[in-house]
């Protein structure tokens, strides 16, 4: 049952990731970004992230995803280059990510994985043990995570203004 | 093998993960280098930093150690910030400007 979950939503990743990278309207990639993220947060749910699955729903699916589209639909509807003025590169980039999958499959084979640590799996990736982590051992990180989402507020306002004069 | 996993009473590889995550990486490295469009671009930077995330959360699973998870949520974080500011940017360039190709941006060059 698991393994036909793995099976039926890993496929789905990839065929968004597919449709990512080859339809030519920007907001079909997107909608295709948006299967890859759900497909991916159901595979969190497999790997017993509960409170990453969560996050990943709403702050990616819903958030950023939403972000985007409100972006492609103030720029307009998209205007298609009649030609790629790439040449030869298109080819030596497939290449170029054929070796680089290459490398990363190889590098898989010789894995050396550590003995797992043993702890509760039932109270694994819960609301409750995340927040353990975050308000104790990495509390400053966390913090530290706060003052960067207001920077990143503060320039996208301060990029986005309108100009008086 | 250590590398195993028992999720729902199934065999699982921790591998299968980070093979379906490599794979995912390499489609937004792809989208990087292939297309031209500054928003798909932005979209596959996305694409590559889930993929990521799924790495860390299998890792997480199979050494059933939360540091993964809280760093996943880190990544989260810098992704939406990195989002905001790089759609800010583009907007920017957009008013100013019509953009088709990113190659367009060569003031700078020399």
């Amino acid at each position: 049952m698991a393994i036909a979950v793995f099976i039926v939503f890993g496929l789905l990743a990839i065929l968004g990731g597919f449709g990512v990278i080859t339809f030519r309207q920007p907001i079909r990639s997107v909608l295709s970004l948006v299967v890859v993220m759900l497909s991916l947060s159901v595979l969190f749910l497999l790997l017993s992230a509960q409170f990453v699955f969560v996050v990943q729903i709403i702050v990616y699916a819903g958030a950023v995803m939403v972000l985007f589209l409100f972006v492609i639909a103030l720029l307009g509807p998209a205007r298609v280059t009649p030609r790629s003025r790439l040449r030869f590169q298109t080819g030596l980039s497939a290449l170029f990510a054929l070796a680089f999958f290459g490398l990363l499959y190889a590098m898989l084979q010789g894995v050396q994985y550590r003995q797992p640590d043993h702890t509760d799996l039932n109270v694994f990736g819960t609301v409750q043990s995340i927040a353990v982590g975050l308000f104790t051992t990495y509390l400053y990180p966390f913090e530290l995570t706060s003052v960067l989402l207001l920077v990143a507020a503060i320039g996208a306002i301060y990029l986005s203004r309108r100009d008086e004069s | 093998m250590a590398g195993s996993l028992d999720i729902g009473g199934s065999q699982f590889d921790v591998s299968w993960f980070l093979l379906l995550a490599a794979a995912l990486f390499t489609l937004g490295a792809v989208g990087v280098l292939v297309r031209r469009n500054p928003l798909i671009i932005l979209i596959s930077i996305e694409l590559m930093l889930n993929a990521v995330n799924l790495t860390l959360v299998a890792f997480s699973r199979q050494l059933e150690n939360l540091e993964g998870q809280l760093f996943a949520l880190m990544t989260m974080t810098v992704a939406a910030a990195e989002a905001v500011v790089g759609l800010a940017i583009l907007v920017d360039i957009f008013r100013v400007r019509d953009l088709e190709d990113i190659d367009d941006l060569s003031e700078l060059k020399g």
